[in-house]
């Protein structure tokens, strides 16, 4: 009887698991708006609902639950979605097993907080930007919340435009006089007294800091831009003079770059300070350097690594998309110089023949950390003042979904390497 | 990586070349690529520069070259210079400019033109340390002089490096004091780095000296977000007003999508002629873009300040497009166009019968066209008689309204116009027949032609009569019969129930535009015009302040009609509503 039991729910399991029917949200051509269908699946692990991400099938596709609030979801926002019943979804696994694809569960809906000042409005950030299009939900932190420990309430932590150096990214040099820039120097240095530090690049270092254990207690850090290369100076700087006299009032250290301790950051050993107050430039770790007229480089295109979705979902996952050359955009940090990243670090994406590449990762402690360089993947040039990227224009923006993928990769659950 | 290297070898290659041309002595390079002197006639010293000029002019540079070098030794020296930087610029030659720029500079050194060609020319070459040393030792010798500060910044701009183009600017401010005679490249290097408020307050110093920047400044400015306008606004209102400044706020308004307040930046300038030419200015462009209030208060300010027959007029039509016929009569009376009566009936007499008309006297423009009968042609009389029909319409006689058209003869009798009046008479047949050949795109044209080919039926008076009403003006009662034929024609109701909800719409009438879409959404789903209804709804609806009422109308519309052309306009009104991207 007992055996007749079990062998009935099996089957009843069975045949409604075999009738199921799916939602593939394509990722190739086929897809009509890239970017909101990643807000899609995360709405739906955000409903409590189960998904999972074909890598390499179809430009990097998902597989949803079919439900009529789903399809509600993608056809308001003019996402493409294929139903796929039992048949279907068998014949995709056996071409994902067949292939260097996989499919990795999706779980849990990220909790996702962006460091930024509270008063920036999202357009001022790729991330936000992209985060706000998609329908994706998140939390704007900054340096009271980060200072009082609120990232261990987050999994997942996005940095853009701040200097970790405390240095205003040198925007003195142009902007000294520019009311928007007198008012951020005046609201940091505010911070910085109020939470208990001399000066702006010593509270800056101290976040630097909070961001590292972050990551090294599990945290998921993506960071673009100038904050890339800023964060990896203040961490390794922690105990070193890295800003001029402008910002804390004394000269850099003379033999700051022989004291800084680079074992501390997460991806660059070796660097080599701009000790020049009136150059801007943090450091020879960016190689394009777009704001030092003599060493500015032109823009290229990148390239994206095909990684082997079985043995490597964690860097197939970030790049994801329906291209693979991208075209190259500036930002305060652009790229990475090849010579001045740690050899455990694992290029994502690259320029042929150039000494930088454009995308990075790599673990630090329990967590994990990824740099894109460049500040908007749609506005090459972007410059202050520059009119937002209205997205609606660019739903299938290969650049963007570069950002993207690092959003949904936090749910993606951990499965044993097979190696 | 190959590829690489052969990027490093070309650029090697071209540095050799570069400093070849640098230390071969520059005058002897230069002959050297020039005609020998047999090639032309020699030419005395003071009449090269006239010859090079020629020459030049007949694009034969390579001649005009040696001529242009030779006038260096002339007072003209100058001009030859400037002539000699064109044709060497031409040729490729560049290069060799710098040598006898250089023995110029030695023996004129407070030459300014000498010193900023030797920074254009070390540019064009893209000697970047080079032009930065020449800069530097210009500011030693003439260390009063803002000639080397605007010179290098305008240089660094054009390059696009407007942040080094600021410091230069800044320093000459602490070197000069004042800014010195540098608003202009200021201006532009705020411009270019986002300091739109300080840009605005360097343009308006520029305005004061250099007035024809007007246009320059409402470039650069244009791109300034929404955020900081008002402060841009405030620097070129400040006292004392400056035309040329409030003529820039003017442009820029037009650009950023409210020409009415541009029309506040200069309408109470002072009546001179500086304000007149601003006046007419904004009036044309008003004029070109039909916006007729506009055009019609500026021409009025023009008039005001100078009378004159031609801007009359323009301001007449322009008030009689803005729909103030008495106001035309007014502004352009007849008796303001001379003896020459022809000339009145070409250009007043259309003006003042479609102004009668419009003020519903038809008799009154009767008599005025047939006082003028004689100087007018055969198409000049049809128009008139367009007009005079839409007069006796608007007073509700048809029989005359037809009458008008017939005395005019067979153009007017088969015009469109006579297809309004078969509309209005509710004779479908006929309006189908004649509206067809009407050349006016407008869109009471498109619907009139949509609604007589869907209807089954060849004779529909309850719908000419809304047409009719419309025609005398009074769009609510017109709204009103109009939904009242949906019942009596199916065949168009969707369409009567959806128009008749925009012209209550275009009145402001919201409250009760919004009933009668939604009829057309719930009654006629499946029809053309249900998606539009919805979108109009939605569009009330978020005027009203109802965000999520809109935003859930928007949704309906996109999901049951997920084919419709409209569903992209809805996704982007849904995404602002929502405000998931920025406000354009």
């Amino acid at each position: 009887m007992t055996r007749a039991l079990v062998l009935l729910v099996a089957a009843v399991a069975l045949v409604s698991r075999a009738g199921a029917q799916q939602l593939l949200v394509p990722m190739d051509d086929a897809q009509t708006n890239h970017l909101k269908a990643y807000g899609l699946t995360f709405s739906a692990l955000k409903a409590g609902m189960k998904a999972e991400w074909l890598l390499n099938y179809r430009g990097g596709s998902f597989l949803l639950p079919d439900t009529p609030e789903l399809r509600r979801l993608a056809g308001l926002a003019g996402i493409s979605v294929e139903g796929a019943d039992g048949t279907r979804v068998g014949a995709i696994r056996a071409e994902i097993a067949a292939g260097n694809m996989d499919a990795v569960p999706l779980e849990k809906a990220p909790k996702i907080a962006v460091y930024g000042p509270p008063d920036t409005l999202p357009w001022d950030d790729a991330v936000t930007l992209a985060l706000k299009y998609a329908g994706i939900e998140y939390t704007a932190i900054y340096d009271d919340e980060v200072h009082r420990g609120d990232l261990s309430k987050y999994d997942w932590l996005h940095l853009h435009h701040e200097d970790f150096t405390g240095q205003q990214n040198k925007f003195h040099l142009g902007y000294r006089d520019a009311p928007w820039f007198v008012e951020v120097v005046q609201k940091n240095t505010a911070a910085a007294r109020r939470l208990g530090y001399p000066h702006i690049p010593a509270l800056k270092k101290n976040i630097a800091e909070q961001i590292r254990q972050f990551v090294e207690r599990g945290g998921f850090l993506f960071a673009m831009c100038g904050a890339t290369e800023t964060l990896e100076l203040a961490m390794a700087g922690l105990n070193v003079d890295i800003a001029g006299a402008f910002a804390d009032g004394t000269p850099v250290d003379e033999n700051a770059d022989a004291k800084m301790d680079w074992k501390r950051a997460m991806a660059v050993q070796g660097a080599r300070l701009e000790q020049s107050p009136f150059v801007n430039s943090m450091s020879d770790i960016d190689g394009h350097q777009v704001n030092v007229p003599g060493r500015r480089q032109p823009l290229g295109a990148f390239t994206l690594f095909n990684f082997s979705a079985k043995f490597d979902p964690v860097a197939a996952m970030l790049v994801q998309n329906h291209r693979s050359v991208l075209s190259d955009f500036y930002g305060v940090t652009t790229s990475f110089n090849k010579a001045a990243l740690k050899p455990s670090v694992t290029v994502l994406a690259f320029e042929e023949g150039a000494p930088w590449v454009k995308y990075v990762r790599g673990d630090h402690g329990k967590g994990s950390w990824t740099y894109y360089g460049g500040h908007d993947p749609e506005d090459p040039q972007h410059a202050i003042g520059s009119p937002p990227t209205d997205l609606s224009l660019h739903k299938g923006s290969p650049g963007y979904r570069l950002i993207l993928n690092n959003v949904l990769f936090p749910a993606a659950k951990k499965k044993p390497l097979k190696t | 990586m190959k590829s690489h290297n052969r990027g490093f070898w070309l650029s090697a290659l071209g540095f050799g070349l570069w400093g070849f041309a640098c230390l071969a002595p520059g005058i002897i390079g230069a002959q050297s690529r020039e005609p020998r002197a047999g090639s032309t006639q020699p030419v005395s010293d003071s009449l090269a520069f006239f010859r090079a000029l020629d020459f030049e002019g007949a694009g034969r540079h390579r001649e005009a070259a040696p001529l242009f070098r030779q006038a260096l030794r002339t007072e003209q020296r100058v001009s030859a210079l400037l002539g000699l930087e064109r044709v060497y610029a031409e040729l490729q030659w560049t290069d060799s400019l710098l040598a006898p720029l250089a023995q110029l500079i030695r023996e004129f050194p407070g030459e300014p033109v000498f010193r900023a060609a030797q920074l254009r020319s070390l540019q064009a070459l893209d000697r970047q340390d080079d032009v930065a040393a020449a800069f530097e030792r210009w500011v030693r010798e003439a260390p009063r002089d803002p000639s080397p500060y605007r010179e290098y910044a305008r240089l660094l701009l054009q390059r696009g490096q407007a942040v080094r183009a600021d410091s230069v600017l800044l320093r000459a401010r602490r070197e000069l004091g004042a800014g010195g005679e540098l608003h202009l490249e200021t201006a532009q290097a705020r411009a270019a780095t986002g300091q739109w408020e300080e840009s605005a307050r360097a343009w308006r110093l520029a305005l004061v000296s250099a007035p024809y920047l007007e246009q320059a400044a409402a470039y650069a400015l244009a791109p300034a977000p929404v955020p900081v306008r008002d402060a841009i606004r405030a620097q070129f209102f400040a006292p004392p007003l400056l035309v040329a400044a409030r003529r820039a706020v003017a442009t820029l308004e037009s650009t950023w999508g409210s020409p009415a307040n541009g029309w506040l930046a200069l309408k109470d300038l002072p009546p001179d002629s500086a304000g007149a030419a601003a006046w007419l200015d904004f009036a044309q462009r008003a004029e070109a873009e039909e916006r007729w209030t506009h055009a019609r208060e500026a021409f009025g300010a023009v008039l005001r300040y100078q009378h004159s027959p031609e801007v009359a007029l323009r301001a007449a039509v322009a008030a009689l497009n803005s729909g103030d016929p008495g106001g035309a009569l007014a502004i352009a009376p007849l008796t303001g166009g001379g003896a020459d009566s022809a000339r009145v009936a070409r250009t007043l007499l259309p003006v003042h019968v479609r102004a009668l008309a419009a003020l519903g006297r038809p008799s009154s423009a009767e008599r005025l066209v047939t006082s003028y009968e004689r100087f007018l042609t055969p198409t000049g009389r049809a128009a008139l008689a367009r007009s005079i029909a839409f007069g006796w319409v608007r007073v509700g006689d048809m029989g005359r309204a037809r009458g008008a058209l017939s005395v005019a003869g067979p153009d007017a009798d088969s015009s469109d116009a006579a297809g309004w009046l078969a509309l209005y008479a509710g004779d479908v047949a006929s309006a189908r027949k004649l509206l067809r050949g009407g050349a006016d795109a407008s869109p009471e044209l498109a619907l009139a032609l949509a609604l007589v080919a869907r209807l089954k039926v060849d004779s529909a008076p309850a719908l000419g009569a809304a047409f009719l009403t419309l025609a005398r003006g009074d769009t609510a009662s017109a709204a009103t019969a109009l939904a009242g034929t949906a019942e009596r024609f199916p065949e168009v109701a969707s369409l009567a129930l959806y128009t008749a909800g925009q012209w209550r719409a275009r009145r402001g009438d919201h409250l009760n535009a919004i009933p009668l879409w939604k009829r057309v959404v719930e009654q006629y789903a499946m029809s053309a015009e249900a998606p539009a209804a919805n979108l109009e709804w939605s569009r009330a609806l978020t005027r009203g302040g109802d965000r999520t009422g809109a935003a859930s109308r928007l949704e309906h519309m996109i999901l049951t009609y997920p084919q419709s052309a409209l569903v992209p306009q809805a996704r982007r009104e849904l995404e602002l509503l929502r405000n998931t991207m920025p406000t354009p």
